[in-house]
């Protein structure tokens, strides 16, 4: 892949897919222009060929710096982060972040998870500072309790 | 059980005409008095904190008269990631009057607006919206939208869950000019059968329009993940702690959450509304505006693009306080400052009365928004599985009728009859198609012709429910994608349509539909606030409703020819 | 709105604190803190003696017997009708609030989940209040009644949402924090028109 890192991207390369396609690639290594009628009929295709790949966020991420959006751009980089992360996996640790569905140490290892295992500084970050509001706000899950949805 | 009670003698005699005031609809809605301590109350209350803001070391320690070690988690959220930090101080030093002629001046620019409205607290932004009239709000709405184009979404759902309908109502929906259609369920196991007709509906209708289907999280994200459906709002949010916590998330949850949508190139907003802190008993003793300028200022802090607002469906309650539909405005209004996408709401039933269903809608229609209606019921209400929307199909030709009469584009437009025909029956021969390709449950001939010709559920034959059932199973089972979806159009020789949500699809590879307010036109163009941003700057600019789109929108069912008043315009 | 029943009052005498039943065939009806004392009707104007008596009657023709236990520290419905699954004998209750809405509970099941919830207060009329109370005492009895039907009404949002709200605002205000359910005696009695 070219050195799409740092490609200093502005609005007027927006839309990419119409501006700069060759900067467009699928997760597995394919331009933008492979994924056509044909190549779907011949069954060249699988649904992974259909994601976003993170080098791509990143370029989005660009986009939205350029126009002001730093929040945005944020996001965008959470999510370059979580590609790589199987749906279920991402899917528990959406449900471990709940109100008192963790406790201080299940919330710091997921943060460890996430930056070790899947290269997810940013992620990590995020869940380190849930984690500080959590036990302040008394949203950490009681010590021993299985889940925090018992006594009213 | 007894006898017939006596009337009372001393009920005073009415008037013939308070008679017919009592029978009109307007009075089957329900108001109720304000009841401030409580929350009970639009946007102007004495128990609303008053703004400040102290920032030390690069960080916000005070925020609306509370210190840090007192903020709750909405007032860590926003301090930590709404707020400019950077320019706050500034920005909220300025006066509030300041602020509000900012919003309705066309010599600043929208780009001006936003460099002081992304310091402000959301105190201040309720100070500011406080000193606009609904004409004001409207013009600020003019201005700071984010997409230049406006544009409108549709409900398309079924009281019987048909997948048939579905897609016969989502192609006629979409050649009427939904950008976005947007699904749910009866039966939430019927979902990946009515997701994939309403997709298939889509593209038959017009090639790019996006769709989504509104479930419990993990089943939406399943969907949208494997290509079914195209992009998610029914991630809810709330203005107080104690609810957010009752909603079983929180703004990290939350924001983790859209991260987890954009890292599958799927686009999503949040949603939230004035009034469901009040509704469900923990406002606070904050106003309904208030605590709705949280959600959106947190919403802003998680770096989604955009939020379905406008009290949605707790409508019922900022509609029955004094002021209550000039908040709804105005929380509209502060997505759009807070350079947001928004989907206005107008998506719920409202009233009873039609003339107050129509002047619900005016501060969004009239000044445009980035989708006006965030659920426009492309179905009779009957068959409204969001429990009934503030407009229907019935509306249809009132609608673009006020399109024409005051030249706005509210996103639709009329479509003569042999046109919505044909669209209507090849929605329904593609998904038979389709179906059959995929070995699901058969959609037979006669169901073919009933959609074409149909108006709700109750014009189709039976399905058998059960079959269907076991067919939405197997979609899940035998992990059916979008792919598989445009394989079976194609061989099934709906070239066309395979073709559209081909290009649907890839489109989530380069995720251009991530950025703000973004649509997918007719040539399958992304749209967003970046290339069409909203360039508004006084009488003459900005979106202008001319051209080939106005041509358009001056057609109506019945227009006598000025050439020949014996015939109609066709 | 008016119902062709005679006037009714009804008013709970608070007899003791809660304990848990001992009898298998019992149902544990649950009311809110402001049920038949600071209010008087449903949303609709169903009078809460109406409502109690419905409940009652259709509890008792299918040979289960009733107590009425008042909840006073919170006024939310999930909550007190588990609270009142966990003091039932049979281990089901049918906690109500005062503007109507209803809930069948079971004491197994987790709070947030319930057997029968009809959430439209509106919607709710003497002859549903019956059903739910038979289908209590099914329940009660170990059957699986087939579940009340449920109605529902597009326009209920326009014209009762707001008086919803307000009136679980003042429910609210009625919650005695700190104070355990207490065993209620309903008196009943029949007024004249006038």
């Amino acid at each position: 892949m070219s050195a799409s890192l740092d490609t200093g991207l502005t609005r007027g390369d927006y839309p990419l897919s119409v501006n700069r396609p060759e900067l467009l690639r699928t997760p597995t290594g394919k331009p933008i222009t492979a994924l056509t009628m044909d190549a779907v009929v011949s069954g060249e295709l699988s649904a992974e060929d259909l994601r976003i790949a993170p080098e791509t966020l990143e370029l989005q991420a660009q986009l939205a710096d350029a126009s002001n959006r730093p929040q945005l751009a944020m996001n965008f980089r959470r999510a370059a982060e979580m590609c790589a992360i199987p749906d279920a996996e991402v899917l528990g640790m959406y449900n471990a972040l709940r109100p008192r569905a963790s406790t201080a140490a299940g919330l710091a290892a997921l943060a460890d998870r996430l930056e070790t295992t899947w290269s997810a500084p940013v992620c990590a970050g995020l869940v380190r500072e849930a984690a500080e509001v959590y036990a302040r706000r008394d949203l950490l899950a009681r010590a021993g309790a299985e889940d925090g949805e018992d006594t009213p | 059980m007894t006898a017939t009670q006596p009337r009372p003698s001393d009920q005073p005699r009415h008037s013939l005409r308070t008679d017919v005031l009592e029978a009109r609809p307007v009075n089957l809605d329900g108001f109720v008095e304000e009841w401030p301590e409580k929350g009970l109350v639009a946007m102007e209350s004495a128990f609303d904190p008053a703004p400040s803001v102290r920032v030390e070391d690069g960080r916000i320690v005070e925020l609306d008269g509370r210190q840090r070690a007192d903020f709750d988690f909405m007032d860590t959220f926003i301090a930590d990631h709404a707020i400019d930090v950077a320019s706050a101080e500034e920005s909220n030093a300025l006066p509030s009057a300041e602020i509000a002629r900012m919003l309705i001046d066309p010599r600043a620019s929208r780009d001006d607006v936003l460099a002081v409205t992304r310091g402000l607290t959301p105190a201040k932004v309720l100070d500011v919206l406080k000193l606009m009239n609904v004409v004001e709000i409207m013009q600020g709405m003019q201005k700071m939208r984010a997409r230049r184009t406006p544009a409108n979404q549709a409900h398309s759902t079924s009281a019987r869950d048909n997948p048939v309908q579905v897609a016969a109502d989502a192609a006629e929906g979409a050649l009427r000019g939904f950008a976005e259609l947007e699904t749910t369920l009866g039966v939430l196991r019927y979902a990946p059968l009515v997701a994939i007709a309403l997709q298939v509906g889509a593209q038959v209708g017009r090639g790019g329009v996006l769709t989504q289907c509104a479930l419990e999280e993990a089943t939406e994200l399943e969907l949208g993940m494997r290509g079914i459906t195209a992009y998610a709002e029914t991630i809810s949010i709330y203005g107080t702690e104690s609810v957010f916590i009752d909603g079983d998330d929180t703004p990290w949850s939350k924001a983790f959450l859209a991260s987890a949508y954009a890292s599958r190139g799927i686009k999503m907003r949040f949603t939230s509304g004035t009034g469901s802190e009040v509704q469900m008993g923990n406002a606070e003793g904050k106003s309904m505006l208030y605590l709705e300028i949280r959600c959106i200022l947190m919403a802003k802090g998680a770096g989604v693009q955009g939020l379905q607002n406008g009290s949605i469906s707790c409508i019922g309650v900022p509609g029955a306080v004094p002021g209550g539909l000039r908040a709804v405005a105005a929380e509209n209004l502060v997505a759009s400052m807070m350079d947001l996408e928004c989907a206005s709401g107008n998506d719920q039933s409202f009233s009873h009365s039609a003339m107050r269903r129509t002047a619900r809608m005016m501060p969004q229609l009239l000044p445009g928004t980035d989708f006006v209606c965030s659920g426009y019921s492309a179905v009779p209400n009957a068959d409204n599985m969001f429990a009934g929307s503030n407009f229907d199909t019935e509306d249809y030709d009132d609608w673009n009728t006020i399109q024409r009469d005051f030249q706005v584009d509210g996103g639709l437009r009329h479509v003569r009859e042999d046109e919505i025909l044909l669209a209507r029956s090849k929605a329904a021969r593609a998904l038979q198609a389709l179906f059959a390709y995929l070995d699901l449950p058969a959609v037979t001939d006669d169901e073919v012709e009933a959609a074409t010709y149909a108006n709700s559920s109750a014009d189709y034959p039976f399905r058998d429910v059960l079959a269907d059932l076991k067919g939405a199973q197997a979609v899940m089972d035998r992990g059916i994608t979008g792919l598989d979806i445009v394989k079976g159009l194609e061989s099934a020789g709906f070239h066309d349509v395979a073709e559209n949500l081909l290009t649907v699809l890839r489109q989530r590879v380069s995720g251009d539909l991530l950025q703000t307010s973004a649509v997918l036109t007719a040539d399958f163009t992304p749209l967003s606030a970046i290339n069409d941003p909203n360039d508004y700057a006084g009488p003459g600019t900005g979106y202008r409703l001319e051209g080939e789109r106005w041509a358009e929108l001056k057609k109506l069912r019945h227009v006598t020819s000025a050439t020949d008043p014996e015939s109609e315009v066709r | 709105m008016t119902t062709a029943t005679p006037d009714r009052t009804v008013s709970l005498r608070e007899l003791s604190p809660a304990v848990r039943g001992t009898r298998p065939d019992e149902v544990v009806i649950a009311v809110s803190p402001a049920f038949a004392g600071h209010f008087t009707k449903t949303i609709v104007e169903v009078p809460h003696a109406e409502v109690l008596r419905q409940l009652l009657a259709g509890i008792e023709e299918q040979g289960v017997g009733a107590r009425l236990v008042r909840v006073r520290d919170t006024a939310d419905l999930a909550a007190i009708a588990h609270i009142g699954a966990k003091l039932s004998g049979s281990g089901i209750s049918v906690g109500i609030l005062s503007r109507g809405t209803t809930m069948i509970h079971q004491k197994d099941l987790a709070r947030l989940s319930n057997l029968e919830l009809f959430p439209q207060s509106p919607l709710l009329d003497p002859a549903v209040f019956r059903m739910i109370g038979s289908n209590a005492a099914q329940y009660a009895k170990g059957e699986s009644p087939q579940p009340v039907p449920t109605r529902n009404d597009q326009m209920a949002r326009p014209r009762w949402q707001a008086k919803a709200a307000l009136l679980h605002l003042k429910e609210f205000e009625c919650i005695e924090a700190g104070r355990g359910p207490v065993e209620v005696e309903a008196v009943f009695e029949l007024t004249d028109a006038g």
